[in-house]
Parts: structure tokens; C-alpha cells; sequence
């Protein structure tokens, strides 16, 4: 039971890192799929409108 | 026998169109005062002279050529079908007086089309009420075409038009525009492939799609040579002939179109005349920036003494309920804390976003657009300016892509490099913390200081802005032409649901968009503040123990414990004076006792967490950047607050607010700007958050470009990384000299 905390603590860290470097770091062209591309086609069709 | 030509009556939505019709045609129909009445195809017949029929068509009203709905499909399906039964002879376009620059795009787009075409400029009764003054020959030689001034309220003009409709054989057939120069190469290959077809309605066909449905088109085995590669790249070129064809159009109604608002009457003529006048326009501004900044302070007490006192209660909640451990002071520390600093902004965000969702619903907005234009140009900058400007105060962002409406590329450039210095809602956090913790709460002639400075640090960005885009202007060699006109909308009540949309909306975003990342840098913060490998780190409580007990608590503690002590003595003995207690003098000499204790213990556990944290990773990290904000008068704690304020400024509060309430006790009662208030510099024993540091920091966070995103957006509104990079480098410079310039002199 005591391990739980330090355990709970090191997942959240490791969100919270992995959420920065996403966010800031990475190429967002790594997490978009062919579908999602599709459908933002299907959208307002302006690829940098910035609304997605 | 009479002939019949088939004329198409077309236009945006509500210029008056249907009642041009009804005028034209005898008959009756609805007419309404909302976007898309005629949402089918309305037909007539009108006797023209010299024995000519026509066949009118009421075409739905449309925008441009460039359709987002069926009902505009219908127009352009016919203009561009010449096996239509109904293809016109001639096309009337209908515009409307007050706002003919909008209107006129549609106008050069038919034109292009060669097909003869007649512009109507309806709502000619409002010239005089609105003091336009229109150059009708000058303005039919530019547009090659032949004009019909109408007032279909007044029935004037009517009988011009159909004189005009009947001549349509003398009409011009030649194009306005030349839309082949925003892609040569990609026209001349489109011209290769359809030798005999009209290159402008290939262009509509081929873009057709873009926006909406798909049109009928030929089959061509080998489109290689002419398509592009995808719908934004169409969408792109689309959006360059735009600006092409508002480029044409400005420089035509610079010299045909006036407004003269001295010349206007009627009751939004003299309000007009008020808020635009050279000198009450712009005094007036500033009273109602004054107003705002004052209500911003004075309104938002109450509901932020709320918020504060909700965040320490639950931290306090989380730490009793929770089993101990490590986590449970994660949320309570990390987590709440962070959130907490960010959230307790709320109703000063709201309360900004409500003034300025008022000035926009009111139809104000555009006359400080308007005013400031003359203010703006010997800057480089157009009034149009104005609008990223004051959107800037929201986020630089969509500030930076509201630009696009500007269409001067260099005066576009310098907004897009400029708008950053405008004071976003990211900066107004740390700006009112700091404010809070050196600018004293007096006032002076009933305005508070408080309210004065935040109102004094909008000017300096907005100030910077100005200033900036001088240098640029001197500086970028980009020839361009520049022109100004801007629809003045009228006067109205601001409707409730908007407004309240708008504050909640901007209040959303601000607080989900920040939050999340503030939460991500608070969980991390927390992490490396509450673990170190050091010796110190590992073995704190006993080393400080060891140090006081041999050199005592340091001096701010000391003078803290006597003056906590004082205090308590004195309401001590009120409360027996006044009977609250009925003690004795051994009672009140033990119960001293027991405070000077309870103190006692307070400021060592606060020089534990304190040393604590020197010997975390985030103190060897603050460390290590100290020697390059220590000129500017921040310590480490600080140096690390604004390093990781690089992500995004709003950061800056969270991480204070974890760093302060990292292994401290007193989070539960005291408020983050009360602990940071406590902060002592160790060597010279003074307070680090003073006069000095703190206007400092207000420059630093003025001038300094701080936001990631903006950065991002920056590169692809300019298509380059040369202009993003340069704001960052030159703008951060700018901002560590003006710090370090206000702190040496003012320390």
C-alpha cells in the first residue's frame, strides 16, 4: 500500500512529461491519421484555418 | 415583333435586391430585411424602352462567385452555363450605397465572366444622411461599366436602369481584373490543356468544390498538367484573388468614394460625429479604457476572495481526507496550487472580455477603428490594424490571423510582427499579482494606483506596438500601395445572449487552453521541487535544525516572530479589556507562550521546506540561470518561474504558486501573494518582490515574447521561420534590457 503513492506520483509525471513534449516538441504531422486528415478535409476545407 | 432578353438581377444579400425587382417587374413580393429571402429563382417580365421585353430573374443573393450554400449555387450555375434557357443577356448587380467595396467584389468577379454587366447602386437616399459623396463618371470608367444610382425607397433611378438595360449591347465585355497573375505558371498550363475556353470560368469551375458541391465537368484523361495538389492549395490561390480583386476595388473608391462625417446627419451621424471627432473621439476612448481598467479592479474582489478561499480549503480538505503520502500532497500541493493561481484570474478575465464584447456589439468598435486609422498610418500600420490590435488583448493568436483581412502585404507583416507587444489575457495574471505585491492599494482623485498601472502597462504594450511598427516601416524595403475603407455598422442595444457567449466562450478557452498546460508544468514543477539526490536535500530538516540551534532563525523569521507576537499581545489585551476573556495575567503570560511557540515551529518548518527546495533539482536548475536574473533582481525562484513562462506567460503565476507552496506549511491560510510577499532576499534581508524587482518583472513580461503558439502561428501566416525567429530573439533582448535598465535604477 505504500508503494501506491510513489507509483500514482511517477504515472502522473510521466502524463504530464509526455503531454509537454507532444504539445511543444513534437511535429503534429506524428499524430494525425489518414482519417482524421479526411474528415478535416470534409470540414471547413482551409487547412490553415486554424479552427482544428 | 418585340424581343426578350433574359436579364439577371443578382447581388449580396440585402441591398435591396427583391425591391429593385418588384420596382422593375410591377410585381408584389415579400421583402425582408434578413440574409437569403429569395432563397429560389423569382421570375418577371419588364417593359423597356424602344419596345424591348425582358425576362428578369431575381437570382439568390450571394456573397461572391465563390459559393458556400445551394441557394448560391443556383447563381453561379447559371452564369456559368450558357446552354441555360435562362443565361443572362446582361447582369444587373446590385450594391448597396454604405457598403460598396464588399458589394464590388462580387461586381469584378461577373464582370470576368464577360458577361455585360450593369452595377445598381441602391440606398441612394442615404448618401446625404450618411455624407458619401460618390464620382459616378470617374467610378463607371474604372469599372468599364455603366452605373445606375437608385433609391428604390424614393422610387428614383428606376427609369436610368432601364435605359441602361436596354442599350446592354453597348456594354463592355472586358474584364476587370486579371486573375492569371496570382499563378502564371498555373494558368499557362490550364490555357495549354483548354486552348478555347475562358481561362476565369475554368477557374470557377475547377474551384467550385472547394467550398461547397461538386459541379458536372468534363472528363479529361490526363489533368497532371494543370491540377494542383490538394483543396487548400486551390483554397490558397482562391483567397490571393480575393485580395487581388479588394486591391483593384480600394484603389478604384480611393479616388471615387468619400465620406464626409461632417457632412452626415441624423442621430448616428452626430454620434458618429462625436466619437470620431480628432479630439473627443480619442478622449473618449481613453475615458472608457480608464473606466474599464478601474471596474476590472474594483469588481473583481469579492468573487476572487471566493476562489482563493475555495483552493485553500481543499487543499486543506485533500491533505486531511487523502491518506498521506507522497500523491495525496501532489493534488494538494502541486495540482490545487497551480490550478488554484490560474483559476482566482477568472472574473478579472471575464469582467475584460464583457467590456469589450460591449464595444463590439455596439457597433463602437469600428469607429475607434476608424478614428485610430489617422493615427495609425504615419506608423506603417492601417486602421484595420487596430482590430489584431485590440483582439491582441484576448490572445495574440487569433490576433496574428486576423490579419489577414489587411490587404497590404507590408502593413499585414508588420501587424502580424507587432501584435505580440499588445497585452494578452496570458500576461494579465502575472501582471496583477505583481501589481498586488508592490504597488500600493491608495487612490488618487478616486481612481485606484492598482487600476492606473495595469491601465499604464495596456498603453506600453499597445505604445511598444506603435513604436515597433515605425521601426519596421523604416526598415522592411516592401513596396505596396495602401488604402483604407471600413463598414461603419450601426447603432445597437448589444443583445444579452452574445455577449454573454462571447465572455463565456473567451473565458473557456482561456482557462481550458492555459490549464491544461499549466497543470502538465505544476505536476512537473512539484516533482522537481519536492526531490533531490544532495546530501542536503536528503538530510535538510536535521541541518537546518543544527543551524538554528546554533546561529537562531534567520532575521526576517525573527523580526516576523516579534512583530506576530506584538500583535497578538495587543488583541490579547483588547479582548480582556473589552471582558471578551476573563483571564488573569499568568493565563496571558502562558498563552504568549504558547504563540511565540506556535511561531516558532511555523518558521523553522518554513526555513526546512526553504532549504528544501534549494537542494531539489528545481533549485540546482534555478541555480544555474541566476546569474542571468539576478541583474534584473529576481533570485532563482523567479529566474525559474519566467523560464518556464517560455511555454506560455499564464505560467508564470502557476509556477509560483507551486514553487511557494512546495513543503510549506501555510498554504492553508496564507494566499499566494501574501507567501510571495514573505519572500526575503537572504543576503540583503529585504523583501525580493519590492518596487524595484517588480516593475522589473512588469517590463519584462511587457516586452518579452513568451508564447510558443504564436510563434507557430507567426511562421505560417509569414510562410517563413526568418520572421518568427527574429520576433523571438529581438523582442526577449528588448525585454532583459528594459528590465535590467528599470531595476538598476530604480533599486
Amino acid at each position: 500500500m505504500g508503494m501506491l503513492q510513489p507509483i500514482l506520483v511517477y504515472i502522473t509525471l510521466a502524463i504530464a512529461v509526455g503531454f509537454i513534449v507532444r504539445k511543444f516538441f513534437l511535429p503534429k504531422s506524428l499524430f494525425v491519421s489518414k482519417g482524421a486528415h479526411k474528415r478535416k478535409e470534409k470540414g471547413c476545407g482551409q487547412d490553415d484555418c486554424g479552427c482544428h | 415583333m418585340s424581343k426578350q432578353i433574359n436579364v439577371a438581377l443578382i447581388g449580396n444579400p440585402n441591398t435591396g435586391k427583391t425591391s429593385v425587382f418588384n420596382q422593375l417587374t410591377g410585381l408584389k413580393q415579400k421583402v425582408g430585411n434578413y440574409p437569403g429571402i429569395t432563397v429560389e429563382k423569382k421570375e418577371g417580365v419588364c417593359k423597356l424602352p424602344r419596345g424591348v421585353k425582358a425576362h428578369i430573374l431575381d437570382l439568390p443573393g450571394t456573397y461572391s462567385l465563390n459559393t458556400t450554400s445551394l441557394d448560391e449555387s443556383v447563381a453561379v450555375e447559371l452564369l456559368l452555363n450558357k446552354n441555360d434557357k435562362d443565361h443572362p443577356d446582361v447582369a444587373v448587380v446590385i450594391s448597396d450605397v454604405e457598403n460598396l467595396k464588399r458589394n464590388l467584389l462580387l461586381f469584378t468577379q461577373i464582370k470576368d465572366l464577360r458577361i455585360p454587366a450593369i452595377l445598381v447602386i441602391n440606398m441612394a437616399d442615404r448618401m446625404t444622411r450618411t455624407g458619401i459623396s460618390l464620382d459616378i463618371p470617374l467610378l463607371e470608367e474604372k469599372l468599364d461599366t455603366k452605373i445606375a444610382l437608385v433609391s428604390t425607397r424614393k422610387g428614383t433611378g428606376i427609369d436610368r436602369l432601364k435605359e441602361l438595360i436596354s442599350e446592354y449591347k453597348t456594354l463592355s465585355r472586358n474584364p476587370n481584373v486579371d486573375t492569371t497573375v496570382i499563378e502564371p505558371s498555373y494558368f499557362e498550363r490550364l490555357k495549354e490543356t483548354f486552348p478555347n475556353q475562358d481561362l476565369y470560368k475554368l477557374w470557377l469551375v475547377i474551384t467550385q468544390d472547394v467550398n461547397f458541391m461538386p459541379i458536372e465537368k468534363m472528363l479529361i484523361k490526363d489533368s497532371s498538367s494543370f491540377t494542383t495538389k490538394s483543396k487548400s492549395e486551390l483554397k490558397r490561390l482562391q483567397q490571393k484573388e480575393t485580395i487581388l480583386r479588394y486591391q483593384f476595388i480600394n484603389g478604384i473608391l480611393k479616388e471615387t468614394y468619400k465620406i464626409d462625417i461632417a457632412a452626415a446627419k441624423g442621430f448616428r451621424a452626430s454620434l458618429d460625429k462625436i466619437l470620431t471627432h480628432k479630439i473627443f473621439g480619442y478622449l473618449i476612448f481613453f475615458v472608457i479604457l480608464l473606466s474599464i481598467f478601474q471596474a476590472i479592479y474594483d469588481w473583481s474582489g469579492y468573487p476572487q476572495a471566493i476562489i482563493e478561499t475555495f483552493f485553500a480549503s481543499a487543499s486543506e480538505w485533500v491533505k486531511n481526507t487523502l491518506p498521506p503520502g507522497v500523491f495525496t500532497n501532489l493534488i494538494a500541493e502541486g495540482v490545487l496550487s497551480g490550478i488554484g493561481g490560474i483559476v482566482v484570474f477568472v472574473p478579472q478575465i471575464a469582467f475584460l472580455f464583457l467590456f469589450i464584447s460591449l464595444l463590439e456589439e455596439t457597433g463602437y468598435m469600428s469607429r475607434v477603428v476608424f478614428l485610430m486609422d489617422k493615427l495609425m498610418r504615419p506608423f506603417g500600420l492601417s486602421g484595420k490594424s487596430v482590430v489584431p490590435l485590440i483582439s491582441g488583448t484576448a490572445c495574440a493568436i487569433p490576433a496574428v490571423m486576423a490579419t489577414r483581412t489587411i490587404e497590404n502585404w507590408k502593413e499585414r507583416l508588420i501587424t502580424i510582427l507587432v501584435t505580440p507587444f499588445t497585452t494578452c489575457s496570458a500576461r494579465l495574471p502575472v501582471y496583477l499579482i505583481i501589481i498586488a505585491l508592490v504597488i500600493p492599494k491608495g487612490r488618487f482623485l478616486g481612481l485606484n494606483y492598482q487600476g492606473l498601472t495595469l491601465m499604464l502597462l495596456y498603453l506600453i504594450g499597445f505604445g511598444a506596438a506603435i513604436l515597433a511598427a515605425m521601426v519596421l516601416n523604416r526598415i522592411l524595403k516592401i513596396k505596396s500601395r495602401s488604402f483604407f475603407v471600413v463598414e461603419m455598422p450601426n447603432y445597437k442595444l448589444p443583445l444579452f445572449k452574445n455577449v454573454v457567449f462571447t465572455v463565456w466562450e473567451k473565458t473557456k478557452s482561456f482557462v481550458v487552453g492555459a490549464g491544461k498546460i499549466i497543470l502538465a508544468i505544476a505536476i512537473i514543477l512539484w516533482f522537481l521541487g519536492s526531490n533531490g539526490i544532495s546530501d542536503n536535500f536528503k538530510n535538510a530538516e536535521e541541518i537546518v535544525e543544527k543551524r538554528i540551534a546554533s546561529e537562531g532563525l534567520s532575521d526576517f523569521n525573527r523580526s516576523n516572530i516579534e512583530s506576530g507576537l506584538v500583535a497578538y499581545n495587543e488583541a490579547l489585551r483588547d479582548s480582556v479589556q473589552n471582558e471578551v476573556y476573563r483571564i488573569d495575567a499568568a493565563a496571558i503570560a502562558d498563552s504568549l507562550q504558547q504563540r511565540k511557540e506556535a511561531l516558532f515551529e511555523t518558521a523553522k518548518n518554513q526555513e526546512i521546506s526553504s532549504f528544501k527546495l534549494e537542494n531539489s533539482y528545481m533549485g540546482y536548475m534555478g541555480k544555474a540561470i541566476e546569474p542571468i536574473v539576478k541583474p534584473l533582481g529576481y533570485d532563482w525562484k523567479i529566474g525559474i518561474a519566467v523560464l518556464t513562462s517560455f511555454a506560455a506567460r499564464e505560467v508564470f503565476v502557476g509556477t509560483l504558486a507551486t514553487i511557494y507552496s512546495v513543503g510549506s506549511d501555510e498554504e492553508n491560510t496564507d494566499t499566494i501573494t501574501q507567501r510571495m510577499a514573505a519572500e526575503v532576499d537572504p543576503t540583503t534581508k529585504k523583501p525580493i518582490f519590492n518596487l524595484a524587482s517588480g516593475i522589473s518583472l512588469l517590463l519584462f513580461y511587457a516586452f518579452a515574447m513568451q508564447c510558443m503558439s504564436t510563434l507557430a502561428v507567426v511562421k505560417r501566416e509569414t510562410n517563413s521561420w526568418k520572421w518568427p525567429t527574429a520576433q523571438l530573439v529581438f523582442m526577449s533582448t528588448f525585454a532583459y534590457l528594459v528590465a535590467l535598465i528599470a531595476y538598476q535604477v530604480l533599486k
